[in-house]
């Protein structure tokens, strides 16, 4: 029977032949692609986002190449969603065709590729040192004190404000200094009274704001082992639901459904503020005729919650190699830029705005840079900072499956069901759903 | 025709055309506008479609990609209306009870999510791989292969096949042909509408194929548009100028099919040799 | 074979012809689509995460009716087919009736305009899509004009509302493609007997109920049984426009295979079982259209 299959299939060749001729002559010669052989090495490595993850990639590589010209670094670009979904068919599959070497994986997703394909990836214990990264990193790319993943940007939070919005409204950038949500939902009804604009946006599908509350105070979605599920009982949590809730009831938030309707609306000035990763900056300054209109104040804590401290994380990804031919020289190549390389990094800043993890990059000159879009703050420098104090929690195997979880159970609390009750009932749902 | 029915057919179509053509409008005028202008919903002409483009052709190799998605829907097109034409005329007009047990049979395997199926078939690729390199992982008959031949088309050629006028065969026979000639002869050039339909939608569907390349095909030269173009959207700070570009430019090929194809069907026209 | 008398052997030949016409096809389905779908099946009946997998009988399907999220994509879904399907195939049927007048003018602009929005990739059509329906987007603008609504439909956020505009977008999506199909059967309708009825003085609508409804039921049982499938396939419109939300007001069948393979910790096993209630689904669902339809 494969037989015939194989004659069949051998037979469909012949009819698409005439186009397929130049196809298979290259195939061939990428058969060779992850194997070491005869002095130069080739690699292939994934990443998403041409003008941040990706051109980071290269640079890094320009910058090994100097001193290894005997690895040829192919880097793809691919979409973070189809990374995702072809690494998972790849690995379950059994087959390391077609793999690469180096792969971008987001910190949030991290812990459910290592648990769920335990030798698909290479340990890299030995190659880089993981406390010369900021310690919120490590938990996401590590496991069972095995370091696995090269920390890569940070999503260090902060909460971008315009300054004339608020000043139209009696406040100063420096009243939102070190303040908590309860201020910042006052000083929303006062932005609404006075001009008419939004606090900021939301977007009910999205909880991003509830994980960077929570994370303020050290805490997540699953317990320290990543995947017991800690909603009832989790007193985080539920402070930060009845902030989210009265953030919601406040009349102060433009709800937005789609990235580019929350990138539309602070570009139109409908918001005074956006608390986000830092990575959205570059989206900030596009609105270039607003320059010097903004500035980024320490993300805010969360009410009655002494834990919660003003630094907190939304997104952010981490370099993993795989455990394929070539793994060494893969690991070289991440240890010698990504995983030491000071200078890379404030190449990396000034090229495209991204701020790694790495402590050395800190005290680098590109960090300490005043922004002349922010009014002159040292934002990168400030973010930085903000970096090493983010609390280090376990991202687990299940932050987007309890989200979707909770996401409908939040609707359900915002409708009036008592808050207790929506956090045991997620709290049983996520028990039956997790195995 | 009554004057008023006349009106209201061209009041009734022109509403629909609006309704349908109007977002694809905005995607145009989108995609005339930079970034900014694009998230804030700015609906007239802006002049950036030439920055757009030229961003867009900068970050990725549309020329390539272009010929890629071209090389494998122009492929599974002829292979498809072939197959499932055959196997339609085959069902309908030799029609036996096993026939029609194995047809439903074959109906179920529209059913499953393609997703269910991928993990099991890319698996079946990289083992052929091991013996048939030019069949693997990353070739064109490996895209082409498994997704050429659908119950769906099939389906619609039987069902298409009931409204033949089986007489044309007998005059056929009468005449001398043998069943292939049939087939070729009268059957194909009769259903000339017929194919011209399941020409347009199995072009559309390959050319908009997403799943299966995604996994398939592997090195950047490869690509086909649809996998480029989600490519652009994966960003802390997407485009939008570029992404609306990108996408108008991606859908031209279909529409131009479709443009051509639809002259086809010309009402009156019973499609029998008169 | 050789045995056989002439007669028989004569009959076997009509029917073996029958049997090469279709062989291609049979083949590459068994083999790209049976074979892979076998691997599923046993997939259904296997857990765990990732490549880990063991056996667990029937304990995903008994998991089918605990699971609250399954069991609302499968309330959403099914409310999608009820009001979407009908509503499109009839609207698409009577589409290609009035553009098949050989006298009308535009055809082929009116034709493409209606065929367009299934041409193109949802990925940008969705950000267009969410503008016209957003709180203060042109379709609340355009109904508080005309006094229909006196406060903005909340199109995407509200879980009644996210559902009719998924409906909404669904149809417009494919209302065209589904004409196509009828377009190209309704040229293989003879004039003459629509000639012969008119002479007999039949009205228009009589005509369409009386000769064209009944000329058109294999593409009518073709369509209906192809957005069925479709439709308990949903899967691009919903994580485009709604992602799903809010809640699960929107979810599919689809997206949830989708969330438990690759957004989720990868679960496989699960997701084949998922995948395996739809199949079931649809039997029984096509079963009911081919007897309502009488076999045709």
């Amino acid at each position: 029977m494969k037989k015939v299959l194989v004659l069949l299939l051998a037979s469909f060749v012949l009819l698409t032949a005439c186009s397929s001729k130049s196809d298979n002559g290259t195939s061939t010669s990428e058969g060779t692609n992850d194997t070491a052989s005869k002095g130069t090495k080739a690699l292939t490595a994934w990443a998403w986002d041409a003008n941040f993850n990706v051109k980071a990639l290269n640079m890094a590589k320009d910058a090994y190449a100097a001193q290894n010209p005997d690895v040829k670094i192919d880097v793809q670009e691919n979409a973070q969603a189809d990374i995702v979904q072809k690494l998972n068919t790849g690995l379950n599959s059994g087959t390391t065709k077609g793999l690469p070497n180096i792969v971008l994986i987001e910190d949030y997703r991290a812990q459910s590729f290592l648990q769920a394909y335990p030798d698909a990836f290479y340990d890299l214990s030995s190659v880089i040192n993981a406390s010369d990264f900021a310690d919120y990193k490590i938990g996401p790319t590590s496991l069972d004190g095995k370091q696995y993943g090269v920390p890569f940007d940070s999503g260090v939070a902060g909460l971008y404000v315009r300054k004339d919005l608020l000043e139209q409204s009696g406040y100063k950038v420096e009243d939102l200094q070190d303040v908590n949500w309860d201020k910042i939902i006052e000083i929303g009804k006062a932005v609404k009274a006075k001009t008419g604009k939004a606090l900021l946006t939301q977007d009910p599908n999205d909880l991003g704001l509830i994980r960077m509350m929570i994370q303020s105070a050290g805490s997540w979605y699953t317990k320290e082992d990543g995947s017991t599920p800690n909603l009832k009982d989790n007193a985080i949590l539920k402070q930060a639901l009845e902030t989210y809730k009265k953030l919601m009831e406040a009349d102060i938030v433009k709800v937005t459904s789609d990235w580019s309707q929350f990138v539309g609306a602070f570009n139109s000035g409908d918001v005074a503020t956006v608390p986000t990763g830092n990575w959205i900056t570059a989206s900030v300054k596009a609105e270039a005729s607003q320059s010097g209109q903004w500035a980024v104040v320490p993300f805010p804590t969360l009410p009655n919650t002494p834990s919660s401290v003003h630094a907190s994380n939304l997104g952010g990804s981490s370099w993993y190699v795989l455990n394929i031919d070539g793994k060494e020289a893969a690991a070289d190549f991440l240890k010698q830029t990504f995983g030491s390389n000071a200078d890379l990094y404030q190449n990396l800043n000034k090229e495209i705005g991204a701020i790694g993890t790495l402590k050395a990059a800190a005290s680098g000159e590109a960090y300490s840079a005043a922004d002349e879009f922010f009014g002159g703050q040292k934002i990168t420098a400030d973010f930085a900072k903000w970096t090493e104090q983010i609390p280090r929690v376990n991202y687990g195997m299940h932050t987007y499956e309890i989200e979707d979880l909770l996401a409908v159970e939040v609707q359900n609390y915002l409708n009036g069901k008592a808050l207790d009750k929506v956090l045991s009932d997620a709290q049983s749902q996520a028990e039956t759903q997790i195995h | 025709m009554g004057k008023l029915k006349r009106t209201f057919t061209y009041v009734f179509l022109s509403v629909v055309s609006l309704v349908s053509i109007f977002p694809f409008l905005w995607m145009l005028i989108s995609a005339t506008n930079k970034s900014v202008d694009v998230t804030k919903g700015k609906l007239t002409i802006g002049s950036h479609l030439v920055d757009n483009f030229k961003k867009l052709t900068d970050t990725i190799d549309l020329g390539t990609a272009f010929w890629n998605s071209a090389k494998i829907s122009i492929i599974t097109t002829v292979l498809a209306l072939l197959v499932a034409s055959l196997a339609g005329y085959g069902f309908e007009i030799f029609r036996t009870k096993t026939k029609d047990a194995v047809f439903n049979i074959l109906l179920m395997s529209m059913m499953i999510p393609f997703a269910a199926l991928m993990v099991p078939l890319f698996k079946m690729f990289a083992s052929i791989a091991n013996s048939f390199p030019a069949l693997g992982v990353n070739t064109l008959p490996a895209v082409i292969l498994p997704t050429f031949t659908t119950a769906f088309l099939i389906f619609f050629f039987r069902q298409s096949t009931k409204m033949f006028p089986r007489e044309l065969l007998e005059a056929g026979r009468i005449d001398g042909l043998r069943e292939l000639g049939l087939f070729f002869r009268i059957y194909m050039p009769t259903m000339k509408t017929t194919y011209a339909a399941a020409g347009i939608i199995t072009f559309m569907s390959s050319w908009n194929s997403y799943l299966w390349p995604l996994i398939v095909l592997q090195t950047p030269e490869k690509k086909t548009i649809p996998l480029l173009i989600s490519n652009l959207g994966s960003s802390y700070s997407p485009d939008y100028g570029v992404i609306m570009t990108a996408v108008v430019i991606s859908t031209i090929p279909t529409a131009l099919v479709f443009f051509l194809m639809q002259k086809h069907f010309v009402a009156g026209m019973t499609g029998s040799v008169k | 074979m050789k045995t056989a008398k002439p007669g028989i052997k004569l009959m076997n030949k009509g029917r073996l012809t029958g049997w090469w016409f279709i062989a291609i096809a049979v083949i590459m389905i068994a083999a790209f689509y049976f074979y892979p779908m076998i691997q599923a099946l046993l997939l259904s009946f296997k857990t765990g995460k990732g490549a880990n997998l063991h056996f667990t009988g029937l304990d995903n399907y008994k998991r089918l009716f605990s699971d609250r999220t399954f069991l609302a994509a499968v309330k959403n879904t099914f409310i999608y087919l009820i009001i979407q399907v009908p509503v499109m195939i009839v609207l698409a049927m009577f589409i290609s009736v009035l553009l098949n007048d050989s006298k009308l003018k535009f055809k082929g602009f009116f034709r493409t305009a209606i065929f367009l929005p299934c041409v193109t990739s949802l990925v940008a059509y969705s950000i267009v899509f969410k503008y016209l329906f957003g709180a203060d987007g042109l379709v609340n603008m355009l109904l508080t004009k005309l006094h229909l609504i006196s406060a903005p439909i909340q199109w995407i956020t509200d879980p009644f509302w996210a559902k009719v505009t998924i409906i909404i977008a669904i149809t417009w999506r494919w209302t065209g493609y589904n004409m196509i199909f009828y377009l190209s059967a309704l040229q293989n309708i003879d004039n003459s007997i629509y000639e012969a009825a008119r002479i007999d003085g039949a009205s228009a609508v009589r005509q369409f109920f009386s000769i064209t409804v009944p000329l058109l039921k294999p593409i009518i049982l073709f369509t209906s049984i192809t957005s069925t499938i479709g439709t308990l396939q949903l899967f691009d419109e919903i994580v485009n426009i709604t992602k799903g939300g809010p809640g699960n007001a929107t979810m599919s069948i689809s997206q949830y295979i989708y969330n438990l393979s690759f957004k989720y910790s990868p679960d496989f096993g699960y997701a084949a079982t998922v995948s395996y209630s739809i199949v079931i689904m649809i039997v029984i669902l096509s079963i009911v259209q081919f007897k309502a339809a009488g076999d045709k």
